[in-house]
């Protein structure tokens, strides 16, 4: 594209980012500003010399005094100052230490009703590394009920041991955790997102383990039947990989393959499995996510018949129109990114039917005959004969403005 | 101590060294040193090699699972709080000491954690037989200063574990880092809170000042900092959502940025690498020259960081002409001497930044052009709560065309939050997904969900069981966002003048962030802050300010001995709207005058720029200084994928 160009037509001007007239190009900044521009030199694990460039910096002590700055080191290490074995520790000695990440044994809390009070002291103060800690000592001692009960109560300290569940693996208990607590569809979607980070591709492993999902716990009253029917589509997917049998395939997402089918298999039909209709058939893909795969698959690789006879059908009088599910807007864009030919794109373009919208995309992706043709219809001498100066001489799109505008059929308005 | 506030920030990073150097002293004289490669850019504020090797480091190793032999016995692990990693390090401990059974008396395995070690961490290695063996250390490093009047904790890992895994065990790092920031600047007179995280950490700064008050403590308000703002991401998450019309805040559209380091690869943005790719075609890797985003070493970024991208190419156009006139060619022989003595090397740098920014900016227009101005009127129709199914089908059309892994959600949870999703969109939304990336991304949703930035729309069938909840779904919280919203003036009316703080959106909504500092300095007293903040349920306050409301309870012990289930503290502050009650009935505090000339904003889970760039705006309308920190600077493709 000629950037020179693309600054400073009165188009780009007017959008959301405006510029002066005076303005250099990109390209001419670029050319006063680069010369001698040293790149990365090291390849050392440190790389970058911030500290030398920066401003120099206070001395330490008069930032902080000596003393203080040993109150912050202490508290860094979450040592005690005065070190010494507290006999009777009291709930709020316990909790002050755990916050301040001192040593602390939680055995001498051995009541029920100390217990309690260490857990909601916890939950009041809202530290979290405080919270799970007396949340694992009442797991180590209580019975698991009681925990359950005592946890119930408390959202906040039962959201910590389930995301400390989570972390550790341990998906059987936090499901068991869920179930108990009547929040079966959250315990399904725990283990689908476990078996999701821990199974890896293998096409017949997750097939097992998600058809196991879905008999067990996807099925359960209260699991949101949208996300039931996304966990079977899963499984349908997978077990067509299964047959695809092909690795780069396995567990891809449904247009990834169907992407592969039709750039592999494009000319089978309906039926055979590779097929692309047998694909979206099976998965439900929607016409517009299809139709977005083909113009991506087809007009990378320069298949531009195919988009052709995809996106536009003859009429009965012989006039090509484009059908397509992509919004007009977004394919023309699409086109222009895939350089698709201008003749595409005038096609696409007169199927526009709002003269103004024509215009504004057409002049967008320089598309010169349509310009031509629209201003012409719109009886706009004044803006044709400026646009006319902005072609290159004696090309094509020059003389048939030129023609255009000797046309005396037309009644200009100005 | 009486020096400017900047150089203090500056030189916060001296603090950070003391406690590295405090750790690295238990580790042995000799030691390999062995770093997550995330870490490195922030250990590079820190300190440098040649300090690392003065205090004992003698070789350098990027942490790797498959890491073999190493040069010397002695090791030092340094990670960040992350389970997964904590175990890679301990498993390869582990599969150590088995070849080689003699190293567990050695004492040689040292494991650096940053912010924190939990609890947890503990019994892991307890369970795994290696206490006494392994040595844990705590190194909480201190706010970094990344750029003028912006610190960051550099802890990008935080957003998740907060608002995704709802895991709070490193939230008493960010009441550390306000402790020891509170050592060098003085505490703030008047606090505000914004969101449970925010009153919890300033509940467990008051257990940190409460157990180490000394008497050698100034405990004095403080002559630098006036006021703290701390606020929790979810309270506004339209700023990170929203598409922002700022450079800075576009580059980390389109950039990845780490540690204020941009890396300027201008071929696979982070737009690309979101796409869903249908063609297979292989990128190679290039090495791409990296940007420090820093004003103080960069005075062109300093001048367009916070302009509104159309204003930018002209001002580096501008930028161009006048070194074009300083042609060299046209100086004498003397002139020349002089002129590369003094001015050739800041001319060198000021070119490399001038061609880097161009590039930049060139590769937000390519990237931006086409879809920019579709996409922001889309986002302030949602703001505005009209033409909901237009803006339902710009989005649906957009998941089933050019779906970006990312972006698209974003679009979707804009719309969930301001104008609400009926059961067949969220899920036509859902299903196209889907096909897009593949099933196994279903759990995302339910991610989001329970970070609040969906709003899952419960199914028909059900709700028609259940008829007497339909009146309570419909039509309360679908407005509720333009409710607060506009009793907060942050949606504009297009025929604002003068410069609003929305520009950072194209002129479509004002951060929370900067309607609570511009509250702030705006008012004569607490109670006129308060009033004009009324519609913001979760405020509250702390600070000097109240401390003559403090009733009987005055210590941590007597208030935990009078707790209630799930009861909130309360402790280094207090609810916002009760305190109105009580100034509305006693005068001497609600005329309390506030007037601070400096505001500390702290965000947890991360800002964007957009907020830097608005508070900027608020800093110069009222003469004052706003410094913005937080764990990270996260964009909000940054948000999504916390939750992938």
């Amino acid at each position: 594209m000629d950037d020179d160009d693309y600054w400073n037509t009165s188009e780009t001007k007017s959008k959301a980012f405006s510029f002066d007239d005076d303005v250099l190009s990109p390209q001419e900044i670029l050319a006063i500003g680069q010369k001698s521009y040293p790149g990365q030199k090291d390849e050392s694990v440190f790389s970058s010399t911030i500290s030398n460039a920066k401003t120099p910096l206070l001395p330490l002590s008069s930032l902080v005094s000596p003393k203080v700055l040993d109150l912050i080191l202490l508290a860094q290490s979450g040592r005690d100052p005065n070190e010494r074995a507290d006999p009777d520790q009291t709930v709020a000695v316990t909790l002050k230490r755990l916050v301040l990440g001192r040593s602390v044994s939680l055995r001498c809390h051995r009541s029920l009703k100390s217990k309690t009070e260490l857990l909601d002291g916890a939950v009041a103060i809202g530290d979290g590394n405080a919270i799970i800690t007396v949340v694992l000592f009442l797991i180590q001692s209580l019975n698991k009920k009681l925990v359950y009960e005592l946890l119930s109560a408390r959202p906040l300290a039962l959201n910590h041991y389930i995301s400390f569940l989570q972390s550790e693996g341990k998906v059987s208990e936090l499901a068991d955790l869920l179930i108990m607590l009547g929040r079966s569809p959250d315990a399904a979607m725990y283990q689908f997102q476990h078996i999701i980070k821990t199974q890896g591709n293998g096409v017949d492993g997750l097939l097992r383990k998600l058809n196991n999902l879905l008999s067990n716990h996807f099925n359960q009253p209260g699991v949101d039947a949208h996300q039931a029917k996304m966990v079977t589509d899963y499984v349908k997917l997978l077990e067509w990989q299964k047959c695809a049998n092909k690795a780069e395939l396995n567990n891809r997402s449904t247009l990834q393959c169907l992407s592969y089918c039709c750039e592999q298999h494009w000319h089978e039909g309906a039926g055979n499995m590779m097929s692309p209709l047998t694909l979206c058939q099976r998965q439900q893909v929607p016409p517009v996510q299809y139709d977005w795969v083909v113009l991506n698959v087809h007009g990378n690789s320069n298949k531009w018949d195919i988009v052709e006879s995809m996106f536009t059908k003859k009429d009965w009088l012989g006039r090509t129109t484009v059908s397509s599910n992509i919004p007009m807007e977004t394919l023309l864009a699409r086109l222009s990114e895939l350089a698709a030919s201008k003749q595409m794109l005038a096609t696409c373009l007169n199927k526009l039917p709002n003269s103004d919208d024509r215009l504004r995309l057409a002049q967008k992706y320089k598309v010169h005959s349509v310009v031509i043709e629209t201003l012409a219809k719109q009886k706009d001498r004044s803006s044709l004969t400026n646009y006319k100066i902005t072609l290159s001489p004696q090309s094509e799109e020059y003389i048939l403005a030129e023609n255009t505008l000797r046309d005396s059929s037309i009644k200009w308005k100005n | 101590m009486d020096q400017p506030l900047n150089l203090k920030l500056a030189s916060l990073c001296l603090i950070s060294q003391s406690k590295l150097q405090n750790i690295l002293s238990k580790c042995g004289d000799k030691v390999d040193l062995i770093i997550d490669p995330s870490l490195i850019k922030p250990l590079e504020r820190i300190c440098g090699v040649a300090w690392l090797r003065q205090h004992g480091v003698d070789k350098i190793y990027k942490m790797d699972p498959q890491l073999g032999a190493t040069a010397n016995t002695v090791r030092v692990y340094f990670i960040p709080a992350c389970i997964q990693k904590y175990k890679c390090v301990l498993d390869q401990i582990s599969s150590l000491l088995s070849h080689n059974p003699t190293l567990a008396d050695a004492k040689c395995f040292n494991i650096i954690i940053v912010p924190k070690v939990v609890n947890s961490y503990d019994s892991i290695l307890e369970n795994r037989g290696l206490y006494d063996i392994v040595k844990l250390y705590t190194f909480a490093w201190e706010l970094m200063l990344l750029d003028d009047q912006l610190l960051s904790l550099e802890l990008p890992f935080l957003y998740k574990q907060l608002y995704v895994e709802q895991n709070h065990s490193l939230l008493s790092s960010i009441s550390m880092s306000l402790w020891s920031l509170f050592h060098v600047t003085g505490r703030p007179n008047c606090i505000l809170s914004l969101g449970k995280l925010s009153s919890r950490v300033l509940d467990i700064l008051e257990v940190y000042n409460e157990s180490y008050s000394r008497d050698f403590l100034n405990t004095n308000s403080s002559q630098d900092i006036g006021s703290l703002v701390i606020i929790d991401r979810d309270q506004d998450y339209p700023s990170s959502l929203l598409t922002p019309a700022t450079y800075s805040g576009l580059l980390s559209e389109i950039f990845n940025i780490t540690c204020g380091q941009l890396e300027l690869n201008v071929k696979e943005t982070k737009l690309k690498k979101g796409k869903l790719n249908l063609v297979s075609s292989e990128a190679t890797p290039t090495k791409t020259p990296s940007v420090m985003l820093d004003s103080s070493i960069d005075s062109l970024y300093a001048e367009i960081k916070h302009r509104h991208f159309s204003e930018v190419l002209s001002v580096l156009s501008s930028k161009a002409k006048l070194l074009k006139n300083e042609d060299i060619k046209a100086l004498g022989i003397q002139e020349m001497k002089h002129y590369v003595a003094t001015k050739l090397q800041q001319v060198t740098l000021f070119k490399q930044n001038l061609v880097n920014h161009v590039m930049a900016s060139e590769t937000i227009l390519s990237e931006m052009n086409n879809k920019f101005e579709n996409l922001t009127f889309t986002e302030s129709e949602m703001l505005n709560n009209r033409n909901k199914k237009s803006n339902f089908t710009y989005i649906d059309e957009n998941f089933g065309t050019d779906i970006h892994m990312y972006n698209s959600l974003r679009l979707m949870c804009l719309l969930s939050l301001t104008q609400g999703l009926s059961y067949e969109e969220y899920n036509s939304l859902v299903s196209k997904y889907l096909l897009a990336f593949g099933y196994k991304f279903l759990y995302v949703f339910n991610n989001l969900v329970t970070a609040g930035l969906l709003v899952q729309p419960s199914s028909p069938k059900l709700s028609l069981t259940n008829l007497g909840n339909l009146s309570e779904r419909l039509p309360k919280w679908q407005n509720e966002f333009q409710t607060v919203a506009n009793k907060l003036k942050q949606l504009p009316s297009k025929s604002e003048d003068g410069k609003s703080p929305s520009y950072v959106f194209n002129s479509g909504y004002v951060p929370l962030v900067a309607v609570l500092c511009n509250a702030l300095l705006t008012s004569e007293s607490l109670l006129e802050v308060l009033t004009k903040l009324s519609a913001l349920n979760e405020l509250k306050v702390g600070g000097a300010v109240i401390e003559k409301l403090k009733e009987g309870l005055e210590t941590l012990d007597e208030r935990l001995s009078n707790l209630t289930v799930n009861s909130v503290l309360d402790f280094g502050c207090r609810n916002a709207k009760s305190l109105l009650k009580t100034i509305k009935s006693d005068n001497k505090v609600g005329g309390f005058s506030l007037k601070p000339r400096t505001i500390l904003v702290f965000m947890i889970g991360g800002v964007t720029y957009a907020e830097v760039a608005a508070c900027d705006v608020i800093q110069t309308l009222t003469g004052s200084k706003i410094i913005i920190a937080s764990d990270c600077v996260a964009s909000g493709s940054d948000l999504m994928l916390a939750n992938t």
